[in-house]
This record gives structure tokens, sequence and C-alpha cells, in this order.
């Protein structure tokens, strides 16, 4: 018979990551209106475009309702008592990683993220941010030699003015939805990251957002395009330090592939999750889209979602392109007051267009995880094909698991399947794991990471050895 | 606001049973359903008001049955007919509901609904007059299958409503009609309530002709021990919607469903499923089964919901869905939502066309294509054909619906 207590303390584990940074920061007045906007935009010395861009968002924004569909509950976010600008105070222009504060630098040392020269051997460029700037990216002679750009995207609207306002926005436009309009208002940092035609990344990409400060908001935007022939793999981490209170994270991620293009991307979401009462963690509400607007263009999304108090996040693909592959594979584990409703949209516009789901949610505790998702085949998507597969583990009798998948098809030559389970850990393969002598926290974690295998096999090689440890980490104490 | 006028027009308020006006005044704070909900929000909204647009009618006109009483067993009731029925055999009883019963029964259901949910309930119970409601007590075994009609007439809205009360080891084979005539609007209400040990297999089988209309409502509630299979069919509707609540109060209870909807030309039918386990070791195994041809559209949504208490609850849900013209649409939405954890639930959902490798292969041995299309369809619709009772033998379904096509 399971203990269950005993696999309730297979889930706990102290958050190791927060931790805060005493650094001087630059924040500005808490609340939102237009001379806020106007701020952040002359702080940044950004274009009239974006300036307006930011204004229109606000409009839209202003006239918008806070979505309530989510199977989440939370309390109201007062939007004005939220600072929308904080950066650490340094030095007007980094030449080198030398300039760079060094207490930023062990901050970013502690969570393991390879800044500094000696660690820059595994081979991964890294984009960091703190709170609402990005400090420092690595490589970028090397990917420059390649013609890859790969900078914080406050450089590229400097740098790279034309491409930002070719393709900003044109994937989650400001009126897409609430927190997406939001962040277009807001947005402060985040990466852009641009591969020219028939370039192979040379490496895997990197960004890695930390949240320091506990009253002001992160709002980044990612921006990823790859030209015809192209490919990227790009790794996105996020850890916050523990706060009383709440904090929004409201990102928009875009992604372009053109033709024979394809983008990977993968998220480790680590953030805040609160303590076992419910208080504090972050409220991550995140808009990610890709659109495959090549013939033959990929993109695919892999995401570890273990962190935040409230997770509401739907990475989706609009497959246009003839040919075109999207793909979503997930892993959402939630464990005592944590929610999480999570899933993708695939839309399939385009002929020959295919997508595959692979969801698997875990919850423990009291927590509460949702698969929502949609599939949805349009008039033209001939010979397009689906395959959606969501399953979920329950951990205790009080954590509840929900799916709902929304159909739907208007093109008969087009096939869409989809299937879901819940299970619980089996009582009988545990018994047989602990009669061949192998202890209980680790029969559970073994099971844990067979359950999520078809994802981590997704996932890039360090990646997934950090989210196996990552769920045993956070499942300790908790099964039982 | 209309349908609330309307239905008072016809009559004066001293006319309206307690009932009616309950639900009437529950109406009057909602009088549409919201089209934000999920349950409503691919409802055709121009196809909702043609049904409301329709004069209500309380007085039945004779009709046709459409096919003939073939054994002389069989029951054969039709509500609004208004006949009084009391039926004691040695094995069996099928008895009227006193007045009181069904006033005590509907308003207990009533206390339970929730205004969305339960829309199409409310418009039937606030239009349904007295001599179109039927209440039933079934008990005994080796009970004579039983067959009841339900009907509207040309050019107007009829609301029918039966309730029936499956008493202790009650074993019956129900099957109930749903006519709509052309230009007519149907509302059905049936509640079921299943003691302990009881059985039935309940066919429910709703067919129009042209532009006619239908809101069916079935709401069951299962008693422990009880097993509740039902097997339904939806054709030929301007428009249709299917909405089966189910409740197993304490668990323990076994529930097969199988239905079916088609659709063609621009005719729009959804099912709406809710199952609620609230007891342990519940077993449910569903399929629901759609096709959609033309410029039409059909809608499948069903929840399963399993609370704390639910342990050992087995449940499973299949959407399969056929979609064989480019201008018809499909949506479906199977959802599970689970707080137990030592239950055992799957959905499954697929749309697609006909199979093209069995068709060339049928084809390989010289049968026509509409020959081959008309087999795998009749494989397609056997399996819920077969599964609703009485009908099989006497009324031959399959032909009905293979020969439209």
């Amino acid at each position: 018979m399971v203990n269950e207590n005993l696999v309730k303390d297979v889930v706990k584990e102290p958050y190791k990551y927060g931790f805060v940074t005493d650094i001087e920061t630059e924040k500005i007045e808490k609340g939102l209106n237009e001379d806020v906007i106007k701020l952040i935009s002359q702080k940044k010395e950004e274009p009239k475009f974006l300036l307006d861009f930011r204004l229109k968002a606000f409009k839209k924004w202003q006239k918008m309702k806070e979505p309530d569909w989510a199977a989440l509950g939370y309390k109201k976010i007062d939007y004005q008592n939220i600072i929308y600008y904080s950066a650490p105070k340094q030095k007007e222009k980094i030449s080198s990683l030398d300039e760079v504060d060094p207490k930023l630098l062990e901050t970013f040392d502690k969570l393991g993220i390879p800044l500094t020269e000696q660690k820059k051997l595994t081979n991964v460029a890294v984009d960091a941010v703190f709170d609402s700037v990005s400090i420092a990216t690595t490589f970028r002679e090397e990917l420059a030699e390649h013609g890859v750009i790969f900078c914080s995207i406050s450089e590229a609207v400097k740098n790279h003015a034309d491409l930002i306002e070719k393709y900003l926005g044109t994937v989650v436009p400001a009126s897409d939805n609430y927190f997406a309009a939001l962040n277009s208002a807001v947005f402060s940092d985040g990466s852009f990251v641009y591969i020219p035609k028939g370039v192979t990344c040379p490496m895997d990409l990197s960004s890695y957002f930390r949240i320091n400060s506990g009253d002001s908001g992160q709002f980044e935007r990612t921006l990823i395009i790859a030209e015809e022939s192209s490919s990227v793999s790009y790794l996105e981490g996020c850890t916050a330090p523990m706060f009383d209170t709440n904090t929004l994270h409201a990102a928009v991620v875009e992604l372009i592939a053109l033709d024979d293009a394809s983008i990977k991307y993968s998220t480790v979401q680590n953030w805040y999750a609160g303590d076992e009462e419910g208080i504090g963690g972050i409220f991550n509400f995140v808009t990610k889209r890709g659109k495959c607007l090549g013939k033959r263009s990929k993109i695919s999304w892999s995401q570890v979602e273990t962190g935040s108090a409230i997770t509401w996040k739907y990475p989706s693909c609009l497959l246009l392109g003839e040919e075109s592959v999207g793909e979503f594979y997930s892993v959402a584990l939630t464990n005592n007051l944590q929610q999480a409703d999570t899933g993708t949209k695939m839309i399939h516009i385009g002929p020959k267009t295919k997508s595959t789901i692979v969801s698997k949610g875990i919850s423990a505790g009291n927590s509460k995880n949702s698969y929502r998702g949609l599939v949805k085949m349009g008039t033209k998507a001939t010979g397009s094909r689906n395959y959606s597969q969501c399953d979920s583990m329950l951990i205790g009798d009080q954590a509840s698991a929900n799916t709902f998948p929304y159909i739907k098809s208007q093109q008969p030559n087009s096939e869409i399947e989809h299937e879901a389970s819940t299970c619980r850990i089996s009582e009988d393969q545990l018994f047989y794991l602990q009669s061949r002598g192998i202890e209980f926290e680790e029969a559970v974690s073994m099971m844990v990471s067979g359950f999520c295998r078809d994802v981590f096999n997704q996932l890039p090689m360090e990646f997934a050895a950090e989210a196996d440890k990552l769920l045993a980490l956070k499942l300790e104490g908790s099964v039982g | 606001m209309e349908i609330i006028e309307k239905i008072k027009t016809n009559k004066s308020d001293d006319n309206l049973t307690e009932i009616q006006k309950i639900c009437l005044h529950k109406l009057q704070s909602s009088p549409l359903p919201n089209p934000k909900s999920e349950l409503w929000r691919l409802s055709n909204k121009s196809k909702l008001s043609t049904f409301l647009d329709y004069s209500v009618n309380e007085k039945d006109v004779k009709f046709d049955i459409p096919y003939s009483k073939n054994s002389q067993s069989t029951i054969r009731l039709i509500i609004g007919e208004n006949c009084p029925i009391k039926l004691i055999e040695k094995n069996y009883s099928i008895q009227q509901l006193s007045e009181d019963e069904l006033q005590k029964y509907i308003k207990e259901q009533i206390s339970f609904f929730k205004q969305n949910e339960n829309w199409s309930d409310l418009l039937n119970l606030s239009l349904s007059c007295k001599n179109n409601i039927l209440g039933l007590k079934i008990n005994g075994s080796k009970i004579p299958p039983i067959e009841i009609f339900s009907h509207a007439s040309s050019n107007s809205l009829n609301a029918k409503t039966l309730v029936i009360f499956l008493e202790k080891n009650c074993d019956v084979e129900l099957l109930q009609v749903n006519l709509g005539k052309e230009n007519s609007s149907l509302s059905q209400s049936t509640f079921f309530c299943l003691k302990e040990n009881s059985s039935v297999n309940h066919g429910v089988v709703s067919y129009g002709e042209n532009r006619s209309n239908l809101l069916n409502s079935l709401n069951v509630i299962q008693q422990k021990n009880s097993a509740y299979n039902l097997g339904s069919l939806h054709f030929k509707f301007n428009y249709a919607r299917f909405e089966i609540s189910i409740k197993q109060s304490a668990g323990n209870a076994k529930t097969n469903i199988k239905g079916m909807q088609i659709t063609k030309k621009d005719e729009q039918i959804s099912t709406y499923t809710k199952i609620e386990f609230n007891g342990p070791n519940g077993f449910l195994d569903q399929i629901n089964k759609s096709l959609a041809d033309d410029k039409s559209h059909a809608i499948f949504e069903g929840s399963i919901i399993v609370p704390k208490i639910a342990q050992k609850t087995d449940a499973s849900q299949l959407s399969r869905n056929l979609l064989l013209s480019n201008l018809a649409q499909i949506d479906t939405k199977p959802q599970l939502e689970i707080i137990a954890d030592d239950v055992k639930c799957k959905h499954g959902a697929t749309i697609s066309q006909l199979n093209e490798e069995e068709l060339f292969y049928m084809r390989t041995r010289g049968i026509t294509l509409t020959e081959a299309s008309k087999l795998q369809l009749s494989s397609y619709f056997q399996e819920i054909i077969s599964f609703i009772p009485i009908s099989k033998d006497k009324w031959d379904l399959l032909d009905k619906l293979l020969n439209e096509n």
C-alpha cells in the first residue's frame, strides 16, 4: 500500500533560486499611463514607430477586459500598483563583460548561467535579462561571423530598426489579447535573433530571465526570425526570488520561419511558485506564437513548466506555408497551490501541414493543472494532419487535472486525432520497483521521469538533464 | 423577452401551473441563453431564433405514427394524448405518477437547475401545460418494450415533458421517438430517475422533416447499482440540440452511451453531454459519432466530472467524426475534469473522411464508388443503431439513413 504522506514528501523541495541580489536599481514610479510609456520609450531611446506601436497597444489595452475563461482563480491584479521599468544601475555602455557589475555576474553564477569567460566552454550563447534590461550577451563575435544577429531587443531597435519595424507585432498583434496588448505597450527588453538565409546557427542560443525586484513586473519580448533554409535552437530559462507579493510576468514571443527554415524553442520555466500556503509567486501570462510562413518550415515548442503561482500560456503555431510543421511538447508540473492552464493552438491554414502535440501534466498537492488546446483545420488545409496526446498524472487526492481540447475541422481531406488519459502512480509498478531494492523516492522519480520521457527526448541535451533533475526536486516530498 | 410574452399572451396568469410560473420567473432573468457560455457559443443564433419564432401550441393534432406496430406486446404511448395509463400485470406495473408526485419531483429538479445549462429545460417547463407532461412509474421485470412518441405540429412550437421513475430491481427497454414536422419546433425534456438495481436500455430517435427544429434535453439520475444504456440518433433537423446530463448520485453505477448525429444541407445538430460521478466505482463508456455533409455543422461537447469522492471511476469517451464536404464543419470538444486520483479516465477524438484505402480495396473488387461508400457508412452507422432498443428489428433505421444519402 502506498503511503500517501510519503508520496507527498517527495514533491517538497525549497526553491533554491529564491535569493535577492542586493543591487542598486533604477525604477520609475508605480502605475501605468501614456506618460509612463513615453518615459520607457525615451529611456530606451526608441524611434518614433516603436513609441507609436506602444501607444496604440496601450489604447487597445485600455478598452480590453482581462480574460476569465481559463480554469484559474487568482485575486485581481492591480495594474496601477506595478512598476513598469526597473533596471540595475550601471555604466552607460558596456563594451565587455568585465564592465558588468560583479554582483550581477555573481547572481547569474549562482543560477548556473555561463556568462563569464571560463564558462563559455559550454558552447551556448547567452542573453541574460535582469528585471527590465538585458545585461549581457555572450559569443557575439562568433555568431556575427556567420551573420547571425543575437542581441537584446533594445539593441536591435537601435541597430536593426528595419527588421524590427517589419516583423514586430506581425505574429502576435497588439490587439491579440489582454496580456499581449499590455506587453506591447510596456515591454522592456528581451532577445532578438536573426538567422540569415542558409545558415545553421553554429551553437544553441539561450536567454535567461531573472526577476529581482518584488514590485516591478517583467514584460519581455522575444522575436526570432529564421530566413530561408536556416535553422536555430533557442533555450529559455527563468527564475525569480521569493517574495510574499505576486509579481506579474507578461511576455510575448514571436517566431517567424520562412521557406525550409526551422526553429526549435525550448523553455524551462521555474519562476518562484509561492509558498505552501499559496502566498507569493509569479503570475505568468505569456503569449507565444510562431508563424510557419514559408514552405516546409518548421516550428517546434518544447517546455517544462514547473514554476509560477499562475501559468497562462499557450505556445501556438500558425501553419501557413505548404507542408509546414508545428510541434508542441510540454511537461507541466503543479504542486501545493499552483495553478496552470496551459496548452497549445495549432492552426492549419496551408495545405499538407502537419502538427504533433504531446502534453504531460502532473498535479500534486492542492494544485490545479489544465490542458487547453485548439486544433483547427481551415478550408484550404487539404491533406493536413494532426496528432495530439495529453496525459495527466495525479498525485494525491486533492489535486485536479482537467483536459479541454477544442477541435474544429472545415476540411474533409484532413485528419485529426486526439487522445487523452488520466492516471495515478501505479501501486503495482511502485511495488515492483521497491521489491527490486529501489528506494521509494527514487522509484516515484523514475516513474515520473518515464511518464515525461516523450517530452524530455525533445529537449536539447543539457536541458533534458536539468529538467529531469528539476522535476525530481519539485516532486520531492509530495508523493506518497 | 418575446418568448415569455408569447407564453403569457397564450394564457392568463391564473391558468399557469405553479411550475410554469417558477420557470417563467427564472427565464425572465435570462430570457435567452448566454451566447458567451461554452454551451451556447457555437449554437447558430439565427436558427435558435427561428426555433422560438413559431407560435406556442398546446393542442395536439392527430398524427400518423411512421411505422406500424408489429408486435402486439409493445406498449405505445403518445405524450399529449392524455388517456389514463394503468397497467398492472403479474410481473410488472406501469402507472401514471400522481400530480403531487410529479410536482414534487419537477420542483426538486428545478432547484438544481443552472441558468445556462438548463435553459432548454426552463423553456420546456414554462411551455409545457399539464396535458403535455407524462409521468410514469415503472415497476417489475419482464416488461414488454415501451415506445413513447412526442411530436410537433406544423407551424407551431410544441413542448412535451416526460418523467419516468424506474423502481428498484426493474428492468425495461424504452424507445423515445421525437418527430418533427415541416416548419415546426419541438421542445422535449425528459427526466429519468433510476432507483437501485434498476436497468434500462433507452433509445432516443429524433428525426424531422423540412425545416423542423428540436431542443431535446435528457436528465438522468442513477442510484447505486443501476445501469443506464442510451442509444441515440438525431437527423434531418434544421436545428437540433441534444443535451444530456447524467448524474451517478452515489457512484457504483454503469452508464453506456452511443449516440450519433447526421447533418446535411445547412443543418446544425449538436450534442452536449455532462456526466457527473458523485460516488466511487462509477463506470462510463461513451461514443459519439457525427457525420457532416453539404454546408452543415455538427457539434459535440462532452464533459466528464470526477470529484474527489469518485475514486476508482473508470470513464472513457470517444468522439468520432466524418467530414464529407468542403463546406461542412465539425467542432468537437471532449473534456475531463478530475480531482480524484485513483481513477482511469481517457478520451479520444478523431475527424476524418471515409477511409480511402478501404474504398480503393472495394473498388478493385468491382464495387462501385457509391456502393463502397454506402458500405463504409453502414458499418459506421451500424455500431450505434444496433444499440438502440426495439427499433432494430422492426424499423430499419439503417436503410432509412442510407437511402437518403
